[in-house]
C-alpha cells in the first residue's frame, strides 16, 4: 500500500439538514485561491426554475463567471449536482451525477453526466450542488463528510497519479473498514497534459471487494479539475433507504418504482441483454446498419465488426451485478477483472476495467481500424486511469491518423511513428505520452480543432481537407456514431448544445432505419422533444437508459413509440412522488426548456451559440472524397438521380461528390431553419425575447445578455 | 414450432426471419430480432433462416447511447 500523507488546511462544521422531498436546500461553495468554504440556502425560485441537477450547476456557474472568463481562470467553476430524485435506491437509474464547467476544449458551457455514488452522497451530506472556484498551489483533496458533518480542505502528498490507484487508496483510508459509504472523484495524469481530461466517480462494489469507476467524459471536466489543483473529492455517506431522500407520497413512489423494476427485470433480457453486456450489444448493429465508424468515419461498417460484438463481451465481462447506484436493475457498468494490459506501467500486472462500453469500442476500436477486443480494453483501462475521455481520444487518434495517411502529416510530426490505421502499438504509445506529457501524444491530447491550427501552421496541412475530415463541432469531438446518411443525427449532434454528443437526441434509426421523420417539420419536432426531455434526465439526478433502452411489451401499439410514453408517465409520477409537485408528462417538457434555453444564452454569453456555431464538418453529412463515394456508389448515385433529380450520365465521381455535398450542405442549413423556429430562436440561432419571457427565465442578466447580441 | 413473444407458429424448412414477419402479419418496422439470444439484425432478415424450436424476440427500437 502505498504511503500518502495528509495536512488540513481548512475546516468547517455544519449543521446537517435533513432532506426534505428530494432537496437538501443548501448549496456547498468552496474557493481553492482563499480556502473559503461557504454553505448556502437554495431558493425557491432555483428549484421553480432550474429544478436541481444540471439547472443548478448552471445557475451556479452562471453567477461565477464572466463572458470573458477561460477554463484554465480562477473564477471558472467546476460545479456537481445530483438532483431531487438522485439517491433513490429502489428506482432503475438514480444515481447519476451532472457535473458543468466552462469546457477546456470549447470554451463554452459543457456538461457531462456519470454514475457512481457521489451525487446522492452530496445530497445526503447536507449539499444538492457543490461549487469549486478558485485555484490551490499545493495537490489538494476536498471532504465532505455528511456522517461528522464537516468539510476539510486537505493539502495531500504522496498518492499515486493513476485513478483507479487514488479511489481505492482514499475510499479505504476514509472508510474506515466502512468503503461503501465511500465516493471518491479524481482524474489522473493524463489530465494534466491534455485538454481533453475526464473525471472518475467511485462506488464501491462490495461483491468484488474493489472500487469501481464511472466516468464524466466530455469536454476536458478532468482538465479544469487538475488544473485546480485538486487530487481528489470525497464524499463520506451513511446508509441510503427509500426514506433518506424523503419523498413526499412513499407509497407512490414504491409502486412506480416496483413497475419500473419489474418490466426491466422481464423484458431486458428479451431485448437488449443491458444487465449482462450493457451497450456493447450495439456494435454488431451499428455494423449492420453501415453506422459503426470505420476509419474516422470514411465507413460504417467491418467484415470483422463481430469480434467486438455482444457474444465476445458476454465472455469478457465478469458476471455479477454491475448497478452504478444502489438497487438500479438494469445494471449495465459491467467490468473486466484480473485482465492484463500488454502495455504502460501496468504492463503484466492484473487490473480491474471498467467497461468498456461501446463508444470505447467504436471510438478506440473500428474507428481506429482495429477489431481486437482486448485492445479495446487496454485502451479503456488507461483513458479512464489516466484521467483521459476515451470517446476525444479514439476520435482524436482516429483523425490523426487519417491525416497520416492521407498525406497531411508524415513520421515528423508523429516524432517517428507510423499512424496507419491498424496500428495498435501506436494509439497505446499516444496514449501513454499523453499521460507522461511528451512527445506527439501531447499535441493529439489538445483535441481535433487545436490540431488542425497546429498542422496548417507547422506542416502546411490543407485546411479545407482537414475542416471536412476533423470531427469535432464546437470544439468537442464527435461521439461513435455515423450520421450520413440520417439529416435528423447531423442536427442531433451539430444543433446540441455543448457539442456533437449524442446525449440530446439519438435519431439514426427513427429517422434513417424507420422513417419516422420524413419532412423537415418532423425532423424539427423530434430535435425539439427529445433533447428537452432527455435535459430532464440531467436536472433530476437520473440515468436515461431505463428509459429507452429496455421498453413495455406493447410499446409499439403505442402512437409514439420512440417516445415511450408509458416510462414518461411513469417518471411523471415518480417525479410528484419525491417532491409532491403534482406534474404530467408535458410539465417534464416545460422545466427542461427553461433550463435548455437558458444554457443556449449562456453559451451566447460566452462568444458562442450562434447559427454559425452549429455547423458540422462535412464527413458527419456525407462522404469527403472519391473511395467513401466509390464505396457506397450505388446509394449515392440513386440519391443523386432519385432525390435531386440529376442525371449523372457521363459525371466523374469527383463531380458526383461535389453536387451531393452541395444538396445535403443545403439540406443540413434547411434544417437548422426549422429547428429554430421550433425552439423558438431567430434565424441565427438565439432564443427570440418572446421565448425568453414565455418560460419565465427573462431576469435582467439574461436579457442584457440578449441585448448585446442585437435580439432583444 | 417457433415462440415469438410468446405465440406461438408453426416452423417450416428454411423459413427466415422476413418470413416469419409475414406470417405474424405484423407490419411495424422491427429493426432487429433475437433468435435464442442472438441478434439478427434488418438488412438480414431475407436471408437468416430460423430454427424449429426457438424462441425469437422482436426489437421494435434501437435506443442508442
Amino acid at each position: 500500500m502505498d504511503e500518502f500523507t495528509l495536512k488540513k488546511l481548512k475546516e468547517i462544521r455544519y449543521e446537517r439538514q435533513a432532506v426534505e422531498k428530494g432537496y437538501a436546500n443548501r448549496t456547498l461553495h468552496v474557493d481553492l485561491s482563499d480556502g473559503s468554504i461557504a454553505v448556502r440556502p437554495v431558493t425557491a425560485e432555483m428549484k421553480e426554475v432550474f429544478v436541481g441537477g444540471k439547472g443548478f450547476d448552471l445557475w451556479l456557474l452562471w453567477h461565477a463567471v464572466k463572458g470573458s472568463t477561460r477554463w484554465n481562470d480562477p473564477e471558472n467553476a467546476l460545479c456537481i449536482a445530483s438532483g431531487p430524485l438522485g439517491g433513490t435506491p429502489i428506482y432503475p437509474g438514480s444515481g447519476k451525477s451532472i457535473v458543468t464547467s466552462i469546457s477546456a476544449t470549447t470554451g463554452s458551457v459543457v456538461d457531462s453526466n456519470v454514475g457512481g455514488y457521489f451525487g446522492p452522497y452530496l445530497k445526503f451530506s447536507g449539499f444538492d450542488a457543490l461549487e469549486i472556484r478558485g485555484k490551490s498551489g499545493v495537490p489538494t483533496i476536498i471532504l465532505i463528510d455528511g456522517i461528522e458533518q464537516k468539510v476539510d480542505i486537505l493539502e495531500v502528498s504522496g498518492l499515486p497519479e493513476e485513478a483507479h490507484e487514488i479511489t481505492a487508496l482514499l475510499t479505504d483510508h476514509f472508510g474506515r473498514g466502512r468503503p461503501r459509504d465511500i465516493s471518491v472523484v479524481a482524474t489522473g495524469p493524463g489530465a494534466c497534459h491534455t485538454l481533453i481530461g475526464c473525471l472518475n466517480f467511485s462506488w464501491y462494489d462490495r461483491q468484488r471487494g474493489k472500487t469501481r469507476l464511472k466516468q464524466a467524459g466530455r469536454g476536458g471536466l478532468g482538465t479544469v479539475f487538475a488544473d485546480k489543483g485538486l487530487k481528489a473529492l470525497v464524499v463520506r455517506w451513511d446508509k441510503v433507504t427509500v426514506s433518506t431522500n424523503d419523498p413526499a407520497d412513499e407509497a407512490s413512489l414504491k409502486l412506480v418504482a416496483r413497475l419500473h423494476s419489474q418490466e426491466i427485470v422481464e423484458q431486458d433480457p428479451k431485448q437488449n441483454h443491458m444487465s449482462s453486456v450493457g451497450t456493447a450489444h450495439l456494435v454488431t448493429i451499428m455494423n449492420d446498419y453501415d453506422l459503426l465508424p470505420v476509419r474516422n468515419y470514411r465507413y460504417g461498417q467491418h467484415a470483422e465488426a463481430a469480434r467486438m460484438g455482444e457474444d465476445v463481451f458476454r465472455q469478457l465481462f465478469d458476471k455479477g451485478y454491475d448497478g452504478c447506484w444502489i438497487g438500479c436493475t438494469l445494471s449495465c457498468a459491467h467490468c473486466v477483472k484480473d485482465f492484463v494490459p500488454v502495455s504502460g506501467p501496468y504492463k503484466g500486472q492484473k487490473v480491474l476495467v471498467d467497461g468498456p462500453e461501446y463508444e470505447t469500442i467504436a471510438g478506440c476500436g473500428s474507428n481506429l481500424g482495429i477489431f481486437d477486443p482486448l485492445f479495446a480494453v487496454e485502451m479503456n483501462f488507461y483513458c479512464d486511469t489516466y484521467g483521459l475521455d476515451s470517446i476525444s481520444v479514439g476520435t482524436s487518434i482516429a483523425f490523426v491518423m487519417d491525416c497520416f495517411e492521407s498525406g497531411l502529416i508524415d513520421k515528423k510530426a508523429s516524432g517517428g511513428m507510423d499512424l496507419s490505421f491498424g496500428n495498435k502499438e501506436a494509439a497505446l504509445e499516444l496514449v501513454h505520452q499523453m499521460a507522461r506529457g511528451e512527445g506527439f501524444g501531447c499535441v493529439v491530447g489538445k483535441g481535433i480543432r487545436k490540431m488542425k491550427e497546429i498542422f496548417a501552421d507547422s506542416y502546411g496541412a490543407d485546411r479545407n481537407l482537414m475542416g471536412d475530415i476533423g470531427m469535432e463541432a464546437k470544439g468537442l469531438e464527435f461521439s461513435e456514431y455515423m450520421s450520413k446518411e440520417s439529416l435528423a443525427q447531423q442536427g442531433g449532434y451539430g444543433l446540441a448544445l455543448k457539442g456533437p454528443q449524442h446525449d440530446e437526441a439519438w435519431l439514426i434509426f427513427l429517422d434513417m432505419v424507420h422513417n419516422f421523420l420524413p419532412t423537415f417539420e418532423k425532423k424539427a419536432e423530434a430535435l425539439h422533444w427529445f433533447p428537452l426531455f432527455r435535459t430532464w434526465f440531467g436536472l433530476c439526478g437520473l440515468c436515461k437508459l431505463p428509459w429507452n433502452d429496455v421498453t413495455p411489451a406493447d410499446n409499439k401499439q403505442t402512437k409514439e413509440p420512440a417516445k415511450v410514453m408509458q416510462h414518461v408517465e411513469w417518471y411523471a409520477r415518480y417525479f410528484s412522488a419525491v417532491t409532491g409537485r403534482e406534474v404530467v408528462p408535458g410539465d417534464l417538457i416545460a422545466m427542461s426548456e427553461r433550463v435548455y434555453n437558458f444554457q443556449r444564452i449562456f453559451s451566447l454569453r460566452m462568444g458562442f451559440g450562434r447559427r454559425e456555431h452549429d455547423s458540422i464538418p462535412y464527413r458527419a453529412m456525407g462522404p469527403v472524397t472519391a473511395e467513401e463515394y466509390e464505396s457506397r456508389v450505388e446509394r449515392y448515385d440513386g440519391q443523386l438521380k432519385t432525390l435531386y433529380d440529376v442525371d449523372i450520365e457521363g459525371l466523374s465521381t469527383v463531380e458526383k461528390v461535389k453536387l451531393l455535398r452541395r444538396f445535403r450542405e443545403e439540406r443540413y442549413e434547411q434544417l437548422k431553419d426549422a429547428v429554430y423556429e421550433r425552439r423558438g430562436w431567430t434565424k441565427d440561432g438565439i432564443p427570440k425575447l418572446a421565448t425568453v419571457r414565455r418560460l419565465g427565465i427573462d431576469f435582467p442578466e439574461v436579457l442584457a445578455v440578449l441585448k448585446a447580441q442585437g435580439a432583444a | 414450432m417457433v415462440t415469438v413473444d410468446g405465440r406461438q407458429i408453426e416452423w417450416r424448412e428454411g423459413m427466415t426471419v422476413a418470413d416469419l414477419l409475414r406470417e405474424l402479419g405484423d407490419s411495424y418496422p422491427y429493426a432487429a430480432v433475437r433468435i435464442e439470444g442472438h441478434v439478427v439484425t434488418g438488412p438480414d432478415f431475407g436471408k437468416a433462416e430460423i430454427p424449429d424450436n426457438v424462441e425469437v424476440c422482436l426489437l421494435p427500437l434501437v435506443a442508442g447511447g
